[in-house]
C-alpha cells in the first residue's frame, strides 16, 4: 500500500530518481552493482538524502526480500551502545537470504554516540563484518573518531539547491494535483533550508488546508509551526519582569518540548530585534555564547537559560 | 521561692489571647476551632511549628480565655495506653459531674514513636469523639504516622517569630523587671534565636543576670535547619564564614536544595543582584556536571560554597536584608511531571511516525508541529495505527 505520508510516497526508489547528490549517487550505485560493499559513512546535513540512498541500496541488492537483510536503528534514541550491540548480535546470526554474502546494518544518526560508545561500536563493526556491513549516517563527520571513519568509504551529502527542491515541489505539484503560486513555492524554499523532508512536510500541511497555496498560507503553516514565545520572554524580561520570563520560558520549554540549545539558538536570532543599544547587543551575544557553553557544561539548561534571561533583564536596564 | 529562680519564660508566658505576641494567625484559628468545637466542629486542634514559637502558650491562653481546666499530657503518658484510658475516658466522660470547663493538651506529639501504635490509636480514638476540645501539639507533624490524625483535626501552623518582635518582647520584660542591657546584645540575641522565642527570653534571663553582659556572645543553638531558616540565613544574612557548613545542618540533599534555592531567588533579589545570584547558580550546576562526569568529588566543595555563601554574597554591599518572605516550594519538577504526563500521547504518535519514515524520534518530536496539520488527515492516522487516545490528543 502505498503511503499516503508524502516523505514516504515521493521517497526515490531508484538511483535515477535521487535529486541533488549526483556524485555520491553514482558511485553508490556503481558499488552496489558490483556487490562490493565496504562499509559505508554518509555525511551531511538532515532531509538530503542519507536514509533513501541506504534504502535504495538495500532495495537494489536483496530486491522483495530486503525487509529481512536490513536492520535500521537510530543513535540518539537508541537506549546506549550496549542496546545497539544486542541488536546487531541478533541480526547478525542469521545468514543474508539470497546470493549477497552479507545484511545490511544502517546507524543513523551515529555522532550521537559518544566517543567511548563509538569504540564499542568499532568493535563490534569488526566482530560481524564477514556477516554485515555497516552504514552509517551522521551530520558531521568530524564527530566520528578516526578509527571508524578509516574503516569506511566517505559519502558527502550537500544542502539541496534551490533547483533541486523546485525539481521535487513541482513532481509533487503534479502528483496530488495542486497548484502551487512562484511566491509560495520560493517561500518553501526558504522555509525548508535546504532540507528536503522539512520542504515536503511545508507543502502536505499547507496543501491540507487548501490545494491552491499562495504565499500567505504557506507562511501561516511555517510561522505556526515556529517556537514564536521565545520573544514573549525576552520581552518579559527586558521590561524586568525575571519571575514571569522564568515561568513563561518554562512553559515554551515543556510545551513546545524544545531543548535548552534550541532555546539559545532563537534567543540568539532574536536579539537583533531587540530595542536596546548596539553595544548592548554585543555584550548580550556574548552573554548568550557564554550560556550555550555552559548548557554544553553543565546538567540543568534551565538554570543556564535564567542565568541568562537575568543579563537580558540588566540589557533592559541599559546595563 | 526567691524571685530569682523563677523562669522568665514561665514567668511571662502569656495569660490569655491578647497577650500572645507575633502570632495572630495562629490565635484567630484557635478561636475558631473553639467556638465551632460545640457545634459540630472537630474534636482536635493540632497546633504545629518549630520550638519556642509558642504551641504550649496558646493552649495555656486558650484554657485561660475560657475558664477552663487544662488537663495536660505528655508523650510519656500517651505511650501507656492502659494509663491513657484511665486518665482520659474520666476526663471526657464524666462532664456532668464537673461543672468546670476542660481543655485536654497533648503537648509534643512527636514523641510518639511510629511501634507505638497502642498510644496513637488511642489519640485518634479521642480526636474523633473527645467531649472536650482537644488540644495537639508538634513540631513536625508531616511525619506519615500522623495522616490519620491530621485528617480528623483542625490545623494551625506557627511560623518563627521574627527578630523585631522577639527583641520588643525582650524590651517589654527587661522595663518589668526594671533591668537594663545594650541595644546590640538584644540585637545579637534575637537574631541568634532564629524565631524561638523561648530560646531568646532563657538567653536574656541569663545575661541580664551576669556582670558584664556585653562579654556574652551566646553560641548558636545547634539545631537541624528546616529549608526554610537556612533560605532566610542564605537571602537575608550577611555571608558568614559558618554559612559554608550551613547546608550540614538541612536535612536534604543538595540537588534539592538547590531547587529551593532557584524557585527563590527571585522573590529576594532582582536587578544586579539577581543576574549574581543566579550566575552562582549557573557555576553550582557546571560543577555539579562535572563531579558526576568525572566522578570527583572534591567538586562538592565548590558546589556548597557558591551554592551558600556565593548566593548570599550576591546582595548589594553584601548587606542584610529584613522582611518577611514566604519562601515557595518548587513547582518545577512538578511541572515536568504534569507535562510528560500531557506529552505522553505525543510521544508515541511521534515514535509511530519515526518507524514510519525512518527517522529517530527525538527528530519527529522536533519535527511535530511541522507534521501536525496532516496527521489529522484520518487515512494517515489509519496508516499509522494510531490508537483513539493518540487521535484525541491531535484534534485537541
Amino acid at each position: 500500500m502505498a503511503s499516503e505520508i508524502w516523505t514516504e510516497k515521493y521517497r526515490p526508489s531508484k538511483f535515477e530518481e535521487v535529486v541533488g547528490q549526483d556524485n555520491t549517487v553514482k558511485k553508490v550505485q556503481s558499488l552496489t552493482n558490483s556487490l562490493n560493499i565496504p562499509h559505508l559513512l554518509f555525511a551531511g546535513p538532515a532531509g538530503t538524502g542519507k536514509s533513501t540512498l541506504a534504502l535504495i541500496t538495500v532495495k537494489e541488492l536483496f530486491g522483495k526480500n530486503w525487509h529481512e537483510n536490513y536492520l535500521e536503528l537510530n543513535a540518539s534514541d537508541e537506549r546506549g551502545i550496549n542496546v545497539v550491540r544486542e541488536k546487531v548480535k541478533n541480526f547478525a546470526r542469521t545468514k543474508s537470504i539470497g546470493n549477497v554474502p552479507f545484511k545490511i546494518i544502517f546507524l543513523d544518526e551515529a555522532d550521537a554516540l559518544t566517543p567511548e560508545a563509538q569504540q564499542a561500536l568499532r568493535r563490534t563493526m569488526e566482530n560481524y563484518s564477514a556477516t554485515c556491513r555497516f552504514v552509517l549516517s551522521c551530520n558531521y563527520s568530524s564527530k566520528i573518531i578516526d578509527p571508524i571513519q578509516s574503516r569506511c568509504a566517505i559519502f558527502r551529502f550537500k544542502l539541496l539547491e534551490k533547483k533541486d527542491i523546485e525539481k521535487i515541489i513541482r513532481k509533487i505539484e503534479g502528483g496530488e494535483k495542486l497548484t502551487i503560486s512562484p511566491d509560495a513555492l520560493e517561500l518553501i524554499y526558504e522555509g525548508s533550508e535546504g532540507d528536503c523532508r522539512r520542504c515536503i512536510n511545508i507543502l502536505q500541511s499547507t496543501a491540507s488546508i487548501s490545494p491552491s497555496i499562495n504565499y500567505e498560507l504557506v507562511s501561516t503553516i511555517i510561522s505556526n509551526a515556529k517556537p514564536k514565545d521565545i520573544h514573549v520572554v525576552l520581552d518579559y524580561a527586558i521590561s524586568g519582569d525575571f519571575q514571569k520570563a522564568k515561568e513563561k520560558l518554562l512553559d515554551v520549554m515543556l510545551k513546545e518540548s524544545i531543548s535548552g540549545q534550541d532555546v539559545i539558538k532563537s534567543i540568539q536570532k532574536e536579539i537583533w530585534n531587540l530595542p536596546v543599544e548596539p553595544e548592548i547587543k554585543v555584550k548580550l551575544t556574548e552573554k548568550t555564547g557564554e550560556a550555550e557553553f555552559r548548557i554544553v557544561e553543565g546538567s540543568d539548561p534551565f538554570i543556564q537559560l535564567q542565568s541568562l534571561l537575568a543579563s537580558f533583564v540588566l540589557a533592559g536596564l541599559g546595563k | 521561692m526567691s524571685e530569682k529562680a523563677i523562669n522568665w519564660t514561665e514567668k511571662y508566658r502569656p495569660g490569655n489571647f491578647s497577650e500572645v505576641e507575633g502570632q495572630e494567625q495562629a490565635v484567630f484559628l484557635l478561636k475558631d476551632f473553639l467556638k465551632k468545637f460545640f457545634s459540630g466542629g472537630n474534636k482536635a486542634v493540632i497546633i504545629h511549628g518549630p520550638p519556642g514559637t509558642g504551641k504550649t502558650s496558646l493552649a495555656f491562653a486558650a484554657a485561660n480565655e475560657n475558664k477552663a481546666e487544662l488537663f495536660e499530657l505528655n508523650a510519656s503518658d500517651l505511650r501507656d495506653r492502659e494509663k491513657l484510658r484511665e486518665i482520659l475516658r474520666p476526663a471526657t466522660e464524666q462532664k456532668s459531674l464537673t461543672k468546670k470547663n476542660k481543655i485536654i493538651l497533648v503537648d509534643e506529639v512527636d514523641g510518639i514513636s511510629e511501634t507505638d501504635k497502642g498510644g496513637l490509636l488511642e489519640l485518634l480514638a479521642l480526636a474523633e469523639s473527645s467531649a472536650y476540645p482537644l488540644v495537639i501539639t508538634a513540631n513536625d507533624i508531616w511525619d506519615r504516622k500522623f495522616t490519620a490524625l491530621r485528617k480528623k483535626s483542625d490545623m494551625i501552623q506557627l511560623k518563627e517569630i521574627d527578630y523585631k518582635t522577639i527583641k520588643n518582647i525582650m524590651i517589654s520584660i527587661l522595663r518589668k523587671e526594671k533591668k537594663f542591657l545594650d541595644m546590640d546584645i538584644l540585637t545579637n540575641i534575637s537574631v541568634k534565636a532564629r524565631g524561638d522565642l523561648r530560646a531568646a527570653i532563657n538567653d536574656l534571663q541569663t545575661a541580664s543576670g551576669m556582670q558584664k553582659p556585653e562579654e556574652i556572645i551566646f553560641d548558636e543553638r545547634n539545631k537541624e535547619l528546616d529549608i526554610f531558616s537556612a533560605l532566610r540565613m542564605i537571602f537575608k544574612g550577611k555571608p558568614t564564614e559558618s554559612m559554608l557548613q550551613l547546608f550540614d545542618s538541612v536535612n536534604m540533599p543538595i540537588d534539592e536544595i538547590m531547587l529551593w534555592i532557584e524557585e527563590n531567588i527571585p522573590a529576594e533579589y532582582s536587578g544586579e543582584e539577581l543576574a549574581r545570584a543566579i550566575n552562582a547558580l549557573s557555576r553550582v550546576d557546571i560543577f555539579k556536571k562535572r563531579i558526576y562526569r568525572q566522578q570527583y568529588w572534591r567538586f562538592l566543595i565548590y558546589e556548597n560554597a557558591l551554592l551558600s555563601y556565593g548566593i548570599s554574597s550576591a546582595k548589594k554591599n553584601a548587606s542584610q536584608k529584613t522582611g518577611f518572605t514566604n519562601y515557595k516550594k518548587p513547582t518545577r519538577i512538578l511541572k515536568i511531571w504534569l507535562n510528560n504526563q500531557r506529552t505522553e500521547q505525543k510521544k508515541s504518535i511521534a515514535s509511530k511516525y519515526s518507524q514510519h519514515v525512518h527517522i529517530g524520534e527525538k527528530r519527529a518530536m522536533r519535527e511535530f508541529p511541522m507534521i501536525k496539520p496532516f496527521l489529522l488527515n484520518p487515512e494517515i492516522q489509519k496508516e499509522l495505527r494510531l490508537s483513539e487516545e493518540e487521535v484525541e490528543y491531535l484534534q485537541k
